[in-house]
């Protein structure tokens, strides 16, 4: 009974003192007024114009309620009664709310299983199980899916050992003796001819008899010698073709006239085509 | 259309045109520009010393490939240079058509091309305008930056690739026929050495093939050549090499310099069979007449590659490899004939072709 016109009075004089502030702003009219101030406008416009009529509906309220039981507290009640700090009210409070605060206590004490959910009620906790698992379902198959885009890209890929196995020591002394073969070929060949000028007519004729020879019997031994013999590079192609002709290219007769270029090229596609084994010039020479 | 910048040709062209311009000075006769740009391309597509045709050769590739193939392919570039366009773009919308138009006036002949159906790596090596075209599968591959990195002391000097490589065809004596024209194939990829004229000092890299019987497989090496004097230690051969004024402060006596063992890789003994006699000279340390050893280093990339096709034109024709069976040849026929190389469509068409063959084949 004495708590409600203390909270009745109390309202009241926050009414009261609000509405000068409201006044003030209107009267001034200014359009650009702060927005904080209109915040604070709202909810006294609403308290202030039914004043009289909701006051009494208010207290009425108040006074139907505290003919009730103390128990049923609402929230709205209660913080306007703790707000309050006049003596009277307080130990109605205090009274009303201890079984509230004796079952909080109680619940703050409980201790908590170990849930990676944390504390959370019971319905919300369905909710939120069901929420965390949707979006880890959703993770995994994004990781999953990017992996395997990664895997497919990276395809055949093999990164090098540091050290060279035996394979690769292998190849490499192939290729070596292919080198070789080539560097020995070449010193042969440009050793022979070095007394002789190409420019007289004389020495060109020799050259060319020499080269001819020199070259097949060369390529014929080294052949022979190395009975691995499977290096088989691509210089010796050239020999068996043009060994008659010397000097610099352009003062041939035969400089880009064309046969021996349409030939290197003609030969391979119509050996492909017809899929005959015709054996090339220079398949013999090449290949032991 | 392909963008292509093929600086080979201008430079070649340059020569030629000297020429023309010559000509021009005395003004007696005006040759005209058609003619003089014919010539150029001409000229720039013979070699001077020889006069043997230079084969040139596109690496691209086809369809959607992964950023590490990407690299794969910048790797065969550097490969086949200098012949080759090694900032060749290509866009989508490009087909093979586009580049078979432009490879025709840049004297391009041969054509590398990677693509990545069903995501396991194809390379197809090609002729130019009319074919053969053999596809291979990429079992294994390495890129150049891998072995570089497995290296200690990874060897890559620019120069090198100045110069085109040197082929190795190794394992592949008394094979078959797909692999027989393969031999050809490849022996014509590159420039033609000549060994009467060859400088030794172009001789900078070496690609080998070598053709494994048993598991029907082709490892793809590249390594750079390096030459170092017989009989000469290390440390003369650094005074050589580096120019350098060297540290002699721990010394008590010159003589110490040339003395006193290094902890350098002394121990490597001079293989007999890796020892050439240069018919000229390379290098300030490498002399005519002297004893030299070849050492090789890898460069990258590498590669192990399975045969699974062999097609009689340009990515489309009568499939020649794995041989088509004889119920099924007649119709294998017709749909290839059909198939031009016109669009994007039918490239992966084929591509996918391509996987099921691999698939049959196994």
């Amino acid at each position: 009974m004495a708590a409600s016109p203390q909270s009745q009075s109390l309202a009241a004089a926050a009414a009261g003192r609000n509405p000068p502030h409201k006044r003030r702003a209107g009267g001034k009219g200014n359009p650009g007024h702060s927005k904080k101030l209109k915040r604070s406008d709202e909810p006294v416009r609403r308290s202030s114009k039914p004043s009289d009529k909701f006051l009494k509906l208010l207290r009425k309220r108040a006074r139907d309620y505290n003919s009730d039981d103390d128990e049923p507290l609402s929230e709205s009640e209660e913080v306007s009664c703790s707000e309050d700090e006049s003596a009277v009210g307080f130990a109605r409070f205090e009274q009303g709310c201890r079984a509230f605060r004796v079952a909080f206590s109680k619940i703050m004490a409980k201790k908590l299983p170990d849930d990676p959910l944390g504390p959370v009620l019971s319905a919300h906790k369905k909710l939120v199980a069901a929420k965390l698992a949707e979006d880890a379902g959703d993770h995994k198959p994004k990781g999953d899916s990017r992996k395997e885009k990664r895997m497919a890209a990276e395809k055949g890929h093999v990164i090098p050992a540091n050290h060279l196995d035996s394979k690769e020591k292998d190849l490499i002394k192939v290729a070596t003796q292919g080198v070789v073969r080539l560097f020995n070929a070449v010193s042969k060949s440009q050793n022979s001819r070095k007394g002789l000028s190409p420019s007289s007519s004389k020495d060109a004729k020799v050259l060319a008899k020499e080269r001819k020879q020199t070259f097949l019997m060369e390529l014929n031994k080294s052949s022979n010698q190395s009975q691995k013999g499977q290096a088989s590079s691509n210089f010796s192609e050239h020999i068996s073709k043009d060994k008659e002709e010397t000097g610099w290219a352009p003062l041939r007769d035969t400089y880009m006239l064309g046969s021996k270029l349409k030939d290197w090229d003609k030969m391979q596609v119509s050996d492909v085509a017809n899929e005959q084994s015709a054996t090339l010039l220079d398949d013999s020479s090449d290949e032991e | 259309m392909a963008r292509v910048r093929n600086s080979n040709g201008r430079r070649g062209g340059g020569g030629g045109g000297g020429g023309g311009r010559g000509g021009k000075g005395k003004g007696k006769w005006k040759m005209p520009v058609s003619v003089v740009r014919k010539q150029q391309a001409a000229m720039a597509n013979v070699d001077q010393v020889t006069g043997a045709k230079i084969p040139k050769s596109f690496v691209f590739s086809r369809g959607k490939i992964s950023p590490t193939l990407r690299h794969l392919q910048q790797d065969i570039r550097k490969v086949m240079l200098p012949y080759t366009a090694l900032k060749l773009k290509e866009k989508k919308r490009n087909n093979l058509k586009d580049f078979l138009n432009v490879a025709g006036p840049l004297g391009v002949t041969h054509f590398v091309i990677l693509s990545n159906p069903k995501s396991s790596p194809h390379l197809r090596f090609a002729k130019s305008p009319q074919g053969p075209t053999y596809t291979f599968q990429i079992k294994e591959y390495a890129l150049a930056s891998d072995i570089a990195n497995s290296q200690k002391r990874p060897r890559c000097p620019p120069e090198i690739f100045k110069s085109p490589p040197l082929i190795v065809l190794s394992g592949f004596v008394g094979v078959e026929e797909p692999f027989k024209s393969l031999v050809e194939y490849f022996r014509y990829i590159v420039p033609i050495v000549d060994p009467a004229t060859v400088k030794l000092s172009t001789c900078q890299r070496i690609l080998l093939l070598q053709f494994d019987k048993e598991k029907e497989i082709i490892n793809f090496r590249h390594y750079s050549i390096k030459l170092q004097p017989v009989g000469v230690t290390r440390k003369i051969r650094k005074l050589m090499q580096n120019n350098q004024v060297p540290d002699l402060r721990d010394l008590k006596d010159v003589s110490d310099y040339v003395t006193k063992a290094g902890y350098g890789s002394e121990s490597e003994a001079d293989d007999e069979a890796a020892t050439v006699s240069l018919a000229s000279d390379i290098d300030k340390l490498n002399r005519a007449s002297k004893k030299s050893a070849v050492r090789l280093q890898e460069i990258g990339p590498r590669m192990t590659l399975h045969l699974v096709k062999v097609e009689s034109g340009l990515c489309s024709g009568v499939v020649l490899y794995p041989e088509p069976v004889a119920k099924d040849g007649v119709e294998e026929k017709g749909k290839e004939i059909e198939e031009d190389i016109e669009g994007q469509e039918d490239e992966d068409l084929m591509e996918s072709e391509d996987g099921s063959e691999d698939e049959s084949e196994e």
